[in-house]
């Protein structure tokens, strides 16, 4: 159903290049996440995570609210922000290899609706916490209608995998690896949809 | 009179040899002479009289095809021996000194590509005029059907008006060789290497292809909107994409207009990335060049150009969760997107201490996150925006979505 999974049934990529779509999910879906993996053996093979609903992400794109941000170390400072969702946040990070997003967060006051293009990437701690976060690749200061929008949008990619499960092999090893009920994300998806106003 | 015989007896040899055996040359031209001088058979017909006989001898098959069999450009096939009657419709310059000379060789059912080797000697052709090849070679080189003109290929200049007018081929009916076509100039792109003197989009009725003409003598340029036929191309193919190079090509401008396939499409979601180079940009002033300068004025072609012009853009990624498609937006939808024109982009950048990057930021911070709506022309990946509207919240859909989320649930 998308390219990088036909790209990976036979290992092969195309000869002309195609960027990884940034796919839409909501923070509490993102939360859940455990399983990430590499396509491929080289050093520039991109990274995956895998989403409880059953689908592969490489990269997100999500718009929320920024209700928090901080700058952290010296010589290699970066940002820290908060981005909320209806259904939870999103860790946003940008350091000094992503100097145009870390300058985007450090021009955007919260509260403020923003637009975020990032990668998501999953932390294990020593003591079994997993911790999701997204380095972000740009932030952008937008509008409330730019948020619904978005809202609408991850809705429907989320209720679009769910539609497409155990049919896919993504789907097929997200069943396996997370035993989640499918049913949990269909109400997180219509909570967060029946937020919104009609 | 003495005769030279060692020219056909060279070209019997080498078919011989193909078939991999030898034989003793003397024997040949023994043969040839006695034919000749003794019988009064004409050259031609004691070749083929002499090389049948030495075919039977070895047992070789396919005797008969000594020269192989007169056919037609449309009926050959890959590695056979052939004879063919047709017209040098063009030369192109050839590749390596190992060629002699390279062009297209047409006839009333088709066109083909040829190659002379150098160390075939054989004559070189004219354009324009009519021969009958024996023994050439078909050959598949690249999935392409080509004529090999070797040693053992006899050239004959025949007389021969036969006025040969090509049929059209529709775009979406080319395949790699040869083709003709009539189209309509699409679009004019910029030129990526300086050899290139113009490259662009011609279109059909059944579609578009991409075009290329190198810088040669007596080249010239296409004009954009002009209708022209186009006579023997060379299709090309490069990562299973075609593209007509127009080298070889006679070139005819035509009257009226053609109905271009639109190829139009349209893609929706989220800008997720502005690239360098989007914004205000300065192009080269040079008639026809029109290529993007770097900071320094510097076109690759003409140098560095201080009266440089002007103008806008926006190049970045358009995704929709599952699909992403490249943008390229023109300066008439750049203003209408950013809200910002080519006067007052201009004035921002000389009047910042950002200069042009100030510009590049504002229309970012703009239209980076949004949602659009994009049409225009796609070329793998890539859409040449005609087009383009921000989005808005649509409750209709989410009304829909609702029922479908807690419907099921």
């Amino acid at each position: 159903m998308n390219q990088e999974q036909g790209r990976g049934g036979n290992g092969k990529r195309d000869f002309s290049f195609e960027r990884e779509p940034a796919k839409r999910v909501f923070a509490a879906e993102l939360r859940e996440s455990r399983i990430h993996f590499k396509e491929g053996d080289d050093e520039k093979s991109p990274s995956y995570v895998l989403l409880p609903t059953g689908e592969r992400c490489n990269r997100i794109f999500l718009v929320g609210t920024l209700t928090e941000k901080r700058k952290q170390g010296e010589q290699n400072m970066f940002y820290r922000a908060r981005v909320v969702d209806p259904t939870g946040t999103f860790f946003i990070m940008a350091g000094s290899y992503q100097p145009e997003a870390m300058q985007q967060i450090a021009r955007t006051e919260p509260p403020s609706f923003v637009a975020v293009v990032g990668k998501p990437t999953i932390y294990e701690t020593p003591d079994g916490t997993f911790l999701i976060s997204v380095r972000c690749e740009s932030l952008t200061e937008v509008d409330k209608d730019v948020r619904d929008q978005w809202v609408v949008d991850a809705g429907k990619a989320t209720l679009d995998r769910l539609d497409l499960e155990g049919k896919t092999p993504d789907s097929a090893r997200a069943r396996e690896e997370y035993k989640v009920d499918g049913a949990i994300f269909r109400r997180l998806a219509y909570e967060a949809l029946a937020q919104l106003k009609i | 009179m003495k005769m030279d015989f060692s020219e056909i007896t060279e070209r019997i040899s080498q078919k011989i040899v193909s078939k991999g055996h030898t034989v003793d040359q003397s024997r040949i031209e023994g043969k040839l002479r006695r034919l000749v001088e003794e019988f009064g058979v004409p050259p031609s017909e004691a070749e083929r009289t002499v090389t049948n006989e030495f075919f039977r001898e070895f047992g070789i098959s396919g005797v008969t095809v000594n020269t192989g069999d007169q056919k037609e450009i449309n009926q050959f096939s890959s590695d056979e021996w052939v004879t063919i009657e047709g017209k040098v419709v063009a030369l192109s310059s050839p590749p390596s000194p190992a060629i002699a000379q390279t062009g297209i060789f047409a006839d009333t059912s088709g066109a083909i590509r040829f190659v002379t080797w150098t160390k075939a000697n054989a004559p070189l052709m004219e354009k324009g005029k009519w021969y009958r090849l024996e023994s050439a070679v078909v050959d598949e080189f690249r999935g392409v059907l080509n004529l090999k003109i070797h040693s053992g290929t006899t050239i004959k200049e025949i007389d021969d008006n036969k006025s040969l007018i090509p049929d059209y081929t529709q775009i979406n009916d080319l395949k790699p060789g040869v083709g003709s076509v009539k189209v309509k100039v699409v679009q004019e792109w910029d030129t990526t290497h300086e050899r290139m003197l113009q490259s662009g989009l011609l279109g059909d009725e059944s579609g578009t292809i991409k075009f290329v003409i190198w810088r040669e003598e007596g080249m010239e340029k296409l004009d954009p909107g002009q209708v022209y036929s186009i006579f023997y191309a060379l299709v090309d193919e490069y990562n299973n994409r075609l593209s007509l190079n127009l080298n070889t090509a006679t070139v005819v401008p035509e009257e009226g207009d053609i109905e271009i396939s639109s190829g139009e499409t349209s893609f929706s979601g989220a800008f997720v990335h502005m690239a360098p180079g989007s914004g205000l940009i300065k192009r080269c002033p040079v008639e026809g060049c029109n290529r993007v300068l770097s900071r320094q004025n510097y076109c690759p072609v003409h140098e560095i150009q201080p009266n440089f012009i002007y103008d806008l853009r926006i190049k970045g990624w358009l995704d929709d969760g599952q699909n992403t498609r490249e943008l390229l937006i023109q300066r008439e939808n750049v203003e209408r997107l950013t809200g910002m024109t080519l006067d007052q982009s201009r004035e921002i950048a000389e009047n910042n201490p950002l200069g042009m990057d100030e510009v590049f930021l504002r229309m970012r911070d703009g239209i980076l996150g949004r949602y659009l709506t994009c049409g225009g022309r796609e070329i793998e990946h890539r859409i040449l925006v005609s087009s383009c509207e921000f989005t808005s919240f649509d409750p209709a859909i989410l009304a829909d979505l609702l029922n479908r989320a807690g419907g099921e649930a």
